[in-house]
């Protein structure tokens, strides 16, 4: 390489070979494939010069996986295309979905993977994987009101190994500290959310968080530039070197030589991203900001471009001008970096002296870095001297692939365990195994009431004792009692056993979650995270996850609108399990109407509604025993849509005072759950249900069912209003104990708090 | 007035728990409060949050901010009775400030909130009942009353144990963790480990008042479990009904 002029230097591929070629990749850490460096050469070759350090750098930023979703765009398009309806204001446009909240307000929402920088520093990783979803939702010009997370870990047992991978008990234990140490001191309540344990992820935990806000739909904004002339304004923190080369870190598997990539995991401070909050929605409310786009990864390279693109213009950029937290940066590391609380806007050129008072308000530093053009290529300059001048369309569209891809068909033979002879002593043992066992050791360290807004949280029932809640309620505006209803996770060994069927129980538990909790569900967004998909298999169980959402979507009419695919989990030859996590939103009219899973009263009467099948499949009974699962049972659409309806109808007639979805550990599980939440035990005969052995009546998540409590009194008025599906009256609410009779025998018989201990003392193990 | 500055997280529901109690809130934040009079306002709140980040001792770089810039005002302010309330971080701020409990009337540092005995961010339901006599408050949460806790650092601790027993005589002790019964208790009723269960104080005068629970969080009804909705007001109905009621007589 040589120096040009001044601050970037010419870097020479036209003449080098292609073994060459590969090496400078591999120096400069570009992840680019050799085909990818290839092309690049093969472009500059045409244009007659060579690239400059900025350009090589912004194009491996562009064409990395993690930006220009290469290996799943195909699919992504085939699948998931068209699945909006009356209510979806943006779908799979913009940097979060925005679906209409009542007649004047909308809610934004998006969930994203923060996986490869938790594996290497959770506790950075996970708190800037917070901070940047905030931004997501923040840049559409909502106010952030919920933070959900979906956690995976590896076997709690795991001790790390010799290559750099951590510990599950350190990984767990730094994530959760990351993400109540940001949440927290940022004031968005963390509500809900979902846990899972599993070997798969041993060295490649993944960190999924959601957020969801609100807004008036007139100020909406858009993630794009609107006309020649405006200025690119960059709001909040100073550019340094942190995470440097995050996203092409996140494109790549985690071998033993990235581990030690601690320079790609970006730096958190939530006291700048707080008042950034402020600021950014008080430049909203006055009407100053035209487009924005927070930087996250890709840092300003990938904001700056994709802002200009969407809005078929280009750009003058002026990298100088860029405020610095590091002093002596190079423009390409300017260029690429992806320090935290940054936003791109692009304003009017007036519009700038009308934000300077708000941004002294709030101690925040901002630099006008160039102007939006007519079109033309995009010109970075420093100091004066060009140091990256290409088409827009070339740097930012990058390249797609069809990758080859193959299904596999899920065995359908699955072993079932012996009978257990002490189910007793079993359920105590299983409550408190890593899937099963309360979350509370994690949930009361987040801070789910702060903005007042909170009707219920991942917890409910009386103090000292509770429960987990299906799903989590927040008020977002005041005044109203209108209320969102948020639930997230992912059936990971139905979806291991089989991705379409997996898929679809993924989807129907988080419906009945939203049911359950007395609303009904409205949209849906996407964390996809899959292993290598240059290996067929591992893209084969993304292209059938794909299908199953597209189907599931439709046959609900429940639109997908924001999504996010993380690919290249894979550490060694290792790939996680299939991982589609999904974030659901509902709405409840009014929140004093909720629905919890906690058993109110003595003595009222306990149905189940809907149908549990003979499978086992799947189940986190069969994980408990290490026997591995055949195909599970996908649970029928059809029925779990007339279930919704119904369990709207019985909510508001109080019919139901009670429901908790039967899914992790089964039926057994769900009504001892529900016992916990103000201590009552139940009476619960299961020989009404036909055809299935003790042990899968007791265990299989197959289905779409959901436990009820229904008052004393009330059982014909319920009956009648259920007509054709049937409902099966299993027991009693009361006493201290939780009894479970199948066939005239008595299977489970214990205290309730000693279940309730057992059940709590699971977690307190993992995360002492 | 509801003062903020960066890290500042609970003005929003204190706003509207203010508004709803009939008052005319406005928030400001410190970098605004050279260009603002005290006296233009009724009461001065100091919301939750963690100001600055918490990262040195919480609250402490807010509250040098504060008195830097206001001291002398607040005092008189103080004098003329207005309530000066500060809830969670913003307890922290005023016992960093000295204005509460203020036993020896000369501004010094009397209590700490120390971390929590569990070492854990304590975010839950908790019981407090009222145990002093309190010119604004007497009449709020008698019975054990349900509120939400949701803090790190919300252990009280005083620099000297004669402290507690002035305070005792003269009624500064306001609000208890209790169980459900009103019983005095340890962890986990006690959230942080408090000395005396206390879970809020006041100046001798009854004016400035500092707590560790969250009544702003829990104005309506339907943000209480199902047993315990008793159709009582809530926590949060009746702490900034009582403030309002008790300007309105300060201010009259």
């Amino acid at each position: 390489m040589s120096r040009s002029s001044g601050f970037s230097r010419i870097v020479k591929i036209r003449d080098l070979d292609d073994g060459a070629l590969v090496k400078l990749s591999k120096k400069l850490g570009l992840a680019l494939s050799d085909g990818e460096m290839f092309q690049l050469r093969d472009y500059f070759r045409g244009i007659g010069r060579d690239p400059t350090d900025v350009e090589i750098q912004a194009m491996a930023q562009a064409w990395s996986e993690h930006c220009c979703y290469k290996s799943s765009k195909l699919y992504l398009k085939k699948y998931l295309s068209g699945l909006r309806n009356g209510s979806v204001i943006l779908a799979m446009e913009d940097d979060a979905g925005v679906v209409a909240f009542d007649d004047d307000h909308a809610y934004v929402l998006k969930m994203e993977s923060h996986n490869h920088p938790s594996a290497v520093e959770p506790y950075g990783g996970a708190a800037t994987g917070v901070g940047g979803i905030i931004r997501d939702v923040l840049c559409m010009g909502a106010q952030p009101v919920a933070i959900l997370d979906s956690l995976y870990f590896g076997d709690p047992e795991f001790q790390g190994d010799a290559k750099g991978s951590h510990s599950t008990k350190f990984l767990a234990s730094g994530v959760v500290r990351g993400i109540k140490d940001y949440g927290n001191r940022l004031g968005i309540p963390t509500v809900a959310g979902s846990v899972y344990f599993h070997e798969g992820y041993n060295r490649n935990p993944l960190v999924n968080a959601g957020c969801v806000g609100i807004l008036e739909k007139k100020n909406v904004i858009r993630s794009r530039a609107s006309r020649p002339g405006e200025v690119l304004v960059l709001i909040g923190g100073g550019t340094g070197r942190d995470g440097i080369h995050g996203v092409n870190f996140a494109s790549s598997s985690l071998d033993s030589e990235n581990r030690k990539s601690t320079r790609s995991v970006q730096l958190g401070n939530p006291i700048i991203e707080e008042p950034l909050i402020h600021a950014i929605l008080e430049m909203v409310d006055a009407n100053l900001i035209n487009g924005m786009k927070d930087l996250g990864g890709g840092g300003l390279s990938s904001a700056a471009g994709e802002i200009l693109y969407a809005a078929s213009l280009s750009g003058i950029i002026d990298l100088d001008k860029v405020h610095l937290k590091d002093k002596g940066m190079d423009p390409w590391e300017i260029w690429v970096s992806e320090s935290q609380e940054r936003m791109l806007v692009t304003m009017d050129p007036e519009s700038v002296k009308k934000a300077q008072p708000i941004l002294k308000k709030w101690d925040l530093d901002s630099s006008v870095i160039g102007k939006v053009t007519d079109g033309g290529n995009l010109v970075i300059q420093f100091k004066g001297e060009k140091v990256l001048d290409l088409p827009l369309e070339f740097l930012t569209s990058g390249p797609v692939y069809a990758r080859s891809y193959h299904e596999s068909k899920p065995s359908l033979t699955t072993a079932i365990p012996m009978e257990t002879k002490n189910y007793s002593e079993f359920l105590k043992n299983f409550l408190s195994s890593p899937n099963v066992s309360s979350r509370f050791r994690i949930i009361r360290e987040y801070d789910r009431t702060v903005r007042g807004g909170t009707a219920v949280s991942a917890e409910v029932g009386s103090p000292g004792l509770g429960t987990h809640s299906d799903s989590a309620i927040v008020v977002p505006l005041p005044g109203s009692r209108k209320a969102l209803i948020l639930t997230s996770g992912c059936k990971v060994p139905m979806v291991e056993a089989d991705p379409y069927s997996g898929t679809l129980a993924s989807l129907c538990e988080g419906v009945r979650n939203i049911i359950c909790s007395g609303g009904r569900p409205h949209s849906l967004v996407d964390s996809l995270n899959f292993g290598d998909p240059e290996d067929p298999e591992i893209m084969g169980q993304l292209v059938t996850s794909l299908r199953a959402i597209g189907d599931f979507s439709r046959e609900f009419d429940l639109p997908v609108v924001s999504g996010n695919v993380s690919l290249y989990n894979r550490s060694g030859e290792v790939n996680i399990p299939p991982t589609p996590t999904f974030m659901i939103v509902g709405l409840l009219e009014d929140a004093s109407k909720s629905l919890s899973s906690d058993f109110k009263e003595n003595g009222n009467s306990i149905f189940l509604l809907g149908r549990i099948l003979p499978n086992l499949s799947g189940s986190e009974y069969l994980r408990y025993f290490g026997i591995q699962s055949g195909a599970p049972s996908p649970g029928d659409l059809k029925d779990l849509k007339y279930l919704s309806h119904l369990m709207e109808r019985l909510s508001s007639r109080s019919l139901v005072i009670s429901a908790h979805d039967v899914s992790t550990g089964g039926l057994s599980v769900c009504i001892a759950e529900m016992c916990f939440g103000n201590g009552i035990g139940a009476e619960v005969d299961l020989s009404s249900i036909y055809g299935m052995r003790t042990s899968v009546k007791l265990f299989s998540e197959a289905g779409n069912a959901v436990v009820v409590e229904v008052p004393h009194g009330r059982e014909d008025e319920f009956l009648k209003e259920c007509t054709s599906l049937k409902p099966l009256r299993i027991g009693t609410t009361g006493g201290g104990m939780l009894r479970i009779n199948d066939l005239e025998i008595v299977i489970v018989d214990s205290p309730v708090k000693d279940l309730m201990e057992s059940w709590n003392s699971g977690l307190e193990k993992i995360l002492p | 007035m509801l003062l903020v500055m960066e890290g500042t997280n609970c003005e929003d529901e204190a706003f509207r728990s203010f508004s709803e109690s009939g008052f005319d809130p406005k928030k400001v934040h410190v970098n605004e409060l050279d260009h603002t009079a005290l006296e233009d306002f009724d009461a001065v709140y100091l919301p939750g949050g963690f100001s600055a980040g918490d990262y040195v001792r919480a609250g402490s770089l807010f509250a040098s901010r504060l008195m830097a810039s206001k001291s002398a005002e607040l005092a008189r302010f103080i004098d003329e009775g207005k309530p000066v309330i500060g809830v969670c971080n913003g307890f922290q701020i005023l016992a960093e400030s000295g204005l509460i409990p203020d036993v020896s009337h000369h501004g010094k540092r009397e209590v700490a909130l120390a971390s929590n005995i569990s070492n854990r961010f304590e975010c839950r339901l908790i019981y407090i009942r009222n145990v002093g006599r309190n010119r604004m408050l007497s009449e709020v949460a008698m019975d054990p009353t349900p509120v939400p806790v949701a803090h790190g650092e919300g252990r009280v601790v005083f620099s000297d144990k004669s402290i507690i027993e002035e305070m005792k005589q003269r009624g500064q002790i306001l609000f208890a963790y209790s169980d459900p019964d009103g019983n005095t208790a340890g962890y986990p009723w006690n959230p942080n480990g408090s000395e005396e269960n206390i879970a809020g104080m006041t100046n001798e005068e009854g004016n400035v008042i500092g707590l560790m629970p969250h009544p702003e969080r829990l104005y309506y009804g339907y943000q209480l479990p199902y047993k315990l909705r008793s159709g009582k007001p809530t926590i949060g109905k009746q702490f900034f009904g009582a403030v309002h009621k008790y300007v309105m007589k300060v201010t009259a």
